[in-house]
């Protein structure tokens, strides 16, 4: 407004003034509650079906309530998550599920960072070869169990037989053996979720920058120079936004281990959320099941704060932010 | 990538057919099995030859009611996806356009959701079930996925719009389009394939559940998930029938990812690019 006036052209300021109406008219109050109420419903909704189930959990595990003898519920306090440190069959369920998790995400880890690096390469082979890898991710989990029992079977398993056959493994299978089983669960989710580890990767592959790429190939780095100088600590956030998606997913493993061991032998295999369901709805424990189903959630919003607390470390070591 | 010789482009595609080759067999081995006679399957030594036969088909056929099976399959995944999107796309396209400080801290509270462990939630929903008399029915399935979908839904369009410019809505609001219409007609059209997405993970998730039907339905309104695990349990079911019934259950899922490629590879990689 300013300009027009020392230039000394007749000031119009009907135009200023128009503009300057129909500036905040794009974020009117009537925009603000439409926005509301588009966001309302499912706010609402996930309140009503997902937060209070939740409360309710939280206050079911500080009773002693078994639906099969409702009228002995007690209030026990603390009493709930103080058992399942004691039972060494929930002890054993804790440190499997940990070692399940940090075991498996980091296989697929490097074997998903290989498989990613391989399929760099922008191709049409690539790309149909990369549909093709991901079909064990969109296979039923409960079928992968069962695909995976079938063939490790030690009698009529395609795998298992010649295993026990030529005397490796354990003769009963490697599903049924103590020592074996959480190995072989591991590899199954190894086997199921792998790509789908590559196929994050290989999205931050692909928005890495090229020219840093290629004038670091010009100055003549070797390739391994390349990979551990540059493209490593460039995905460094990608690699933490896949591990934070494979750990939540691992962490919470059911479909599979319920179907192959049942969290046997022997609580061998046994994870928190097999524990659960069993202790919930096959005995109707419901208080100590609400106990581990916390237990659990903390486990898992402890291992997101740390994994995002590494996040924003590395975040900004590299960009400087 | 710069040049690089035709030698080592070559061992890279090896390299990648063979690992495709080992990744599929099983999955190869779950549709052949569908088609062995049962003595065949049962053979020590275990062998990889067979005569083809649809025994297994006539056999699933006779121990299960397939069409009922189907029927709840496509109610769950059909009722859960219709509510998820009707649920979620509204909502994150008003956390991505909101200039509220919250709406951010919104967006992560449905990721949030979406990490809880289902067993956490399921316990006291069942009884909530239960009480008002849902248990059983394939109702009591739908509410609950469509509570985890629909988070998944916010979180994924909350994402999607966000990298979308705002300028055709608000364009299409000073010209005097209602503020549905400017949702409708402008940012839904310009966000199809994020919703395309959406629509194919919420098809996968609700299809492939398992743990949730387990517990909520009953014998005449269980899903195919369910009826998998007792096609494998019982001695005169074999697996030639968990064969065939993935033909049913799991076969159309993987076609659709496969054909649907560019959308799963959308969805599964939100937030990297």
């Amino acid at each position: 407004m300013s300009q027009t006036s020392s230039t000394g052209v007749q000031p119009r300021t009907q135009t200023p003034r128009l503009a300057w109406l129909s500036r905040p008219r794009s974020f009117t109050d009537s925009r603000r509650f439409f926005l509301f109420f588009m966001a309302a419903p499912a706010v609402l909704y996930v309140l009503v079906v997902g937060v209070w189930p939740l409360a309710q959990g939280f206050w079911y595990s500080f009773f002693r309530y078994n639906l099969i003898r409702p009228q002995r519920t007690k209030f026990i306090g603390l009493d709930n998550y103080i058992a399942i440190f004691e039972d060494r069959g929930a002890r054993q369920a804790i440190v499997n599920t940990f070692q399940f998790t940090l075991t498996s995400v980091g296989l697929q880890l490097f074997f998903g960072f290989c498989l990613a690096l391989l399929l760099w390469r922008d191709s049409r082979f690539n790309r149909i070869a990369l549909a093709f890898l991901l079909i064990p991710a969109t296979i039923t989990p409960l079928v992968v169990g069962l695909i995976y029992k079938a063939l490790l079977g030690a009698d009529y398993g395609l795998i298992g037989y010649y295993l026990a056959n030529a005397g490796i493994g354990p003769r009963t299978g490697l599903l049924t053996d103590a020592g074996t089983a959480l190995w072989v669960l591991i590899l199954i989710d190894c086997w199921e979720w792998t790509p789908l580890m590559a196929l994050i990767l290989l999205a931050g592959l692909k928005s890495l920058p090229t020219d840093v790429l290629e004038a670091s190939r010009a100055d003549g780095a070797t390739a391994w120079q390349r990979f551990t100088l540059i493209v490593l600590p460039l995905m460094l956030p990608s690699i933490f936004l896949a591990l934070v998606l494979r750990t939540m997913d691992a962490f919470r493993v059911f479909d599979s281990v319920f179907v192959t061991t049942g969290g046997g032998p022997n609580d061998a295999t046994n994870t928190l959320m097999v524990l659960a369901v069993k202790e919930g709805l096959q005995f109707f424990n419901i208080g100590y099941a609400s106990a581990i189903g916390n237990i659990t959630i903390l486990f898992i919003a402890c291992m997101a704060a740390v994994l995002l607390l590494v996040v924003r470390r590395a975040d900004v070591r590299i960009n400087g932010k | 990538m710069a040049q690089v010789s035709g030698r080592q482009v070559f061992a890279e595609r090896t390299a990648v057919l063979l690992i495709t080759i080992v990744m599929l067999l099983p999955v190869v081995w779950l549709i052949t099995t569908a088609y062995k006679p049962s003595n065949q399957i049962f053979s020590i030594p275990p062998r990889l030859d067979f005569q083809p036969t649809l025994d297994q088909f006539r056999n699933i056929f006779g121990y299960f009611d397939v069409v009922s099976l189907l029927r709840s399959s496509v109610a769950i995944s059909l009722g859960t996806t219709v509510l998820s999107l009707l649920l979620g796309v509204p909502s994150g396209y008003a956390l991505a356009r909101s200039r509220s400080r919250y709406a951010t801290g919104f967006a992560y509270f449905f990721l949030a959701i979406r990490m809880v462990p289902a067993i956490a939630s399921l316990i006291p929903f069942y009884l909530m079930m239960r009480d008002i008399g849902l248990l059983g029915s394939w109702w009591a399935v739908v509410i609950i996925n469509t509570m985890l979908n629909c988070a998944f839904v916010t979180w994924m369009m909350f994402s999607y719009f966000r990298a979308l410019p705002r300028d055709m809505e608000e364009a299409a609001l000073t010209d005097g389009c209602t503020q549905l219409g400017a949702f409708f007609k402008v940012a839904v059209p310009a966000a199809r394939s994020g919703i395309i997405a959406c629509v194919l993970f919420c098809v996968m998730f609700s299809w492939n559940d398992f743990l949730y039907p387990m517990f909520l339905t009953t014998l005449d309104s269980k899903p195919l998930s369910v009826a998998l695990l007792t096609a494998y349990g019982t001695k005169d079911i074999t697996w030639g029938s968990l064969g065939a019934l993935a033909h049913f259950s799991t076969i159309p899922i993987v076609l659709m990812a496969l054909f649907l490629n560019r959308y799963f590879v959308q969805g599964a990689t939100n937030g990297v690019q």
